[in-house]
């Protein structure tokens, strides 16, 4: 494999020659995101500019060779790792705010700005940009576009899609547009809707227009023991069924809750079941009618030890163990590996308890840490990576509890993408027609298929799901 | 050229509605579909005979969930309709749309038509979750899933949200729903000028709590909906001061239809300024919270145009949601297309090569 090397002088002369990657021992430092599969990519190319974006993408297509672009690697589900080669466009040069509006509540970034680092430069004018991955002190706005990134907040606020106001693209053929943009209710067809979300393999990101929100003037956070998991499961579906949508809403199962608690000191109760994390924000009338309706809820459905904080700093801790809950699993085992499929919230007990027994069957320790008011799971696999075979375990471990996710009328994933780790998964829950439907638009597009090829689509070619056929139950992939 | 509907048919499936669309486009028909009939007259008259397909046989309440807060529908309900099944368990679907009653959730989609409580809720845009449509070659495809979150796939519900039909027939849809809030409570006041109107308005959006409509007429008139809990909504009423309206506020004012009829969108904080332009014997409505205006035009093409050019000027546009057809086909329902015109056609190419659906009415 391996580019030609009059290819490479093309790269080199179009972006710059210290701005092309192409030893061996340093393009293996890019073939990983935060899943397991790796490849390395044949160059990596760091554009500063649209102009170089583009100059890079037609060259590409000239001579077919795939582009997958690439922010902070923070990725769960493979849509940064060239599987196939080729070029990884990175864009840690590409990471200037450009413009905050405090008039029109808007940003405008290019695709390496970190997440946080826009929330910290919003609040000077007192406004905060709503999506708010647990990575977000690495994650890129562009990553978080290409992935239609979530978070704990989103519960209320929405994804990243319904912050994106518009977007600067580049597509397959290295011609440059605007989609969207401030403006409501554009005339003709959504194209910055579907781009949102396509995972790298429809069109390069190079700036987004996002939406920013006014600062809440006050914000409860409460933090609350159950005995079960499957308590606190029908506390989550009971406080939204009263009505209340909180801002955040957040489970940790006993294991997690064990772990965070070794690291971070935050006073998370060790003996319970499960916690929940809950968060309301408004005025204080509003947070504080809200929190005291979420309590008596809470308290009807067994909850205890109720706690809420007292200061930022105490609700900054509260949160510091929820975000870097994942990190603080490394106690228990070196190594993770999650879903993230999305059952309907009444369904979570029936989840929990399924994941559980899947646990126990593949001895593999869980921890499940996971967006709750969304029904949206986050079951970490806990493993040691020098066992030896344990990593085939795992990952049928990981795909029996997606299989239980699908089974229940859920999605194969709330926010980490379908990549490369879910793509044989798709036919689970999308019929032949309705793959063929999005393969349309990849068509349409991208017909030479050179940007981020592999991901989403099943590849009979690659992997098959070891489950298809064992379980024994049908494919049903209509949904109505 | 008058174009004739050759015949209207009543599919009471999906499957049927499929078949028929895929006949029609085997031997060479077009199709138009039809819901409510609302927004009839929305989009440039049509460049071809046809047959109608009406969803209304398709109406049904497929699921809804409750503990979930997911409802499916086929694509014939009446808005109406689903609001009263929703109801039953203190749910709704926040959307509000003019012309009202009779909307279906297929047309509502199809054409995005919003009203004022887009300001709180956003469009369906925002919660949509899941979409069926059918296919001129016979096929049925689904996209998103009936789950809150959900990235599995690419986001059809966007293509398929506001294209007029034209990338296929929505048959059945999956929403997100939402809680009644605890409180509802509605004020207005009526201002001597407009310029004390739009400063009124500016006032309700920055309260601490954000109002969830903020509505103003081109008569001074400024109606807001605060939702929420019940001290909240006091101390925001309190603050504004304005004297308390009945929630029928709202209702009557969904009836809004004017014959001649454009919609006026922008960026936020541009809106004023394009209206502005209009002259103080023009009636109009605004959200200024979100950039849309509703005009009842009742002046000549050219002043159209002219205002049509300042929206564009600031990113926005101008359409006619309602009209005759000689005035549609003399100012053009949809104004310059946009820039992106090329990448849409190849789109709507994929799902629909030969334009069976809604031809020459679609700006793509």
């Amino acid at each position: 494999m391996g580019l030609e090397p009059e290819v490479l002088n093309e790269l080199r002369r179009a972006v710059g020659r210290e701005h092309v990657i192409a030893s061996g021992n340093d393009l293996r430092i890019f073939e990983r995101d935060a899943s397991i599969e790796g490849a390395a990519p044949d160059a990596v190319v760091l554009p500063a500019t649209t102009a170089e974006v583009s100059a890079v993408i037609k060259l590409a297509a000239r001579h077919r060779i795939p582009v997958v672009m690439r922010g902070a690697g923070t990725g769960l589900s493979g849509g940064a790792v060239t599987i196939r080669g080729g070029i990884a466009l990175q864009v840690t040069r590409m990471r200037q705010i450009l413009e905050i509006d405090p008039v029109a509540q808007t940003a405008l970034v290019e695709p390496g700005v970190v997440n946080q680092e826009l929330s910290l430069a919003a609040a000077a004018h007192r406004l905060f940009y709503a999506p708010d991955p647990s990575s977000q002190k690495a994650c890129t706005i562009g990553g978080n576009a290409a992935e239609n990134s979530g978070g704990p907040h989103c519960l209320y606020y929405g994804v990243t899609t319904n912050h994106v106001l518009g977007m600067e693209v580049v597509l397959a053929d290295g011609s440059v547009h605007w989609v969207s943009g401030d403006a409501p209710d554009r005339v003709g067809l959504d194209l910055c809707g579907v781009l949102v979300g396509s995972e790298g393999t429809l069109c390069a990101i190079t700036k987004i227009k996002v939406r920013l929100l006014r600062t809440p003037p006050s914000v409860a956070t409460l933090l609350a023991a159950f005995p079960t998991i499957e308590t606190a499961s029908q506390a989550v579906s009971a406080v939204i069924g009263r009505g209340i949508v909180p801002a955040a809403l957040e489970m940790m199962d006993q294991v997690t809750v064990g772990a965070v608690e070794a690291h971070y000191q935050a006073g998370y109760p060790t003996d319970a079941g499960a916690v929940l994390l809950v968060e309301v924000d408004g005025i204080p009338e509003s947070t504080r009618e809200l929190m005291a309706a979420i309590r008596t809820v809470l308290a009807e459905n067994h909850g205890y030890a109720m706690r809420e904080a007292q200061s930022p700093s105490e609700r900054d801790l509260l949160w510091a163990g929820r975000k870097g809950a994942i990190g603080a699993l490394g106690r228990i085992k070196p190594n993770y590996y999650l879903h993230d499929g999305v059952v309907p919230r009444s369904r979570l007990p029936q989840i929990l308890s399924a994941v559980g027994e899947i646990g126990v069957h593949y001895k593999l320790p869980v921890a499940n840490v996971f967006h709750a008011g969304d029904g949206n799971l986050h079951p970490n696999i806990l493993f040691d990576l020098r066992d030896a075979g344990v990593l085939p375990q795992v990952e049928s471990a990981g795909e029996e509890m997606l299989r239980a996710v699908v089974e229940l009328g859920g999605a194969l994933s709330g926010e980490h993408g379908i990549g490369l780790e879910k793509s044989a998964f798709m036919p689970w829950v999308f019929s032949a027609d309705d793959l063929d439907a999005m393969r349309r638009v990849k068509g349409a597009l991208d017909g030479a298929g050179i940007m981020n090829p592999g991901k989403i689509f099943p590849d009979p070619e690659r992997k098959a799901p070891h489950l298809a056929g064992r379980t024994g139950l049908a494919i049903e992939a209509k949904w109505w | 050229m008058v174009v004739k509907r050759a015949t209207a048919e009543k599919p009471a499936t999906a499957e049927e509605l499929v078949r028929l669309l895929h006949e029609a486009a085997e031997s060479g028909h077009s199709v138009f579909p039809v819901g409510g009939g609302r927004a009839a007259q929305m989009g440039d008259p049509p460049s071809r005979d046809g047959i109608e397909i009406h969803t209304s046989a398709l109406d049904r309440l497929l699921e809804h969930s409750q503990a979930d807060m997911v409802v499916s529908v086929e694509a014939g309900i009446t808005l109406e309709a689903l609001q009263a099944e929703l109801g039953k368990s203190g749910q709704f679907l926040p959307l509000d749309p003019f012309n009202s009653p009779g909307h279906t959730i297929g047309g509502l989609l199809a054409t995005g038509w919003t009203g004022p409580l887009r300001l709180r809720y956003g469009s369906p845009r925002d919660f949509l979750i899941g979409i069926r449509v059918a296919l001129p070659d016979g096929r049925l495809a689904s996209a998103g899933g009936r789950v809150v979150k959900n990235v599995s796939g690419y986001d059809l519900m966007k293509l398929h949200y506001g294209a007029l039909g034209t990338l296929g027939v929505i048959v059945a849809a999956s929403f997100k729903v939402f809680p009644k809030a605890l409180r509802d409570v509605t004020v207005e006041s009526t201002f001597e000028s407009t310029n004390e109107a739009w400063a009124a308005a500016e006032r309700a959006l920055t309260m601490p709590m954000a109002p969830a409509a903020v509505e103003l007429f081109s008569n001074g008139r400024v109606i807001v909906r605060f939702l929420g809990s019940p001290d909240a909504t006091k101390r925001m009423v309190a603050d504004l001061g304005w004297s308390e309206a009945d929630e029928s506020v709202w209702t009557e004012h969904s009836k809004t239809a004017p014959p001649l009829w454009a919609r006026i969108a922008t960026p936020r904080h541009q809106l004023r300024l394009v209206l502005n332009e209009l002259g103080p014997d023009q009636h109009w409505w605004a959200s200024p919270g979100t950039g849309i205006a509703n005009w009842a035009i009742e002046g000549n093409s050219d002043e159209v145009r002219s205002i049509r050019a300042l929206a564009t000027g600031t990113g926005g546009s101008l359409v006619l949601m309602a009209g005759p057809d000689e005035f549609r086909r003399d100012v053009g329902a949809w104004g310059t297309p946009p820039a992106t015109l090329h990448l849409m056609r190849r789109l709507r190419f994929a799902f629909d090569p030969n334009q069976v659906i809604n031809p020459g009415r679609f700006v793509v």
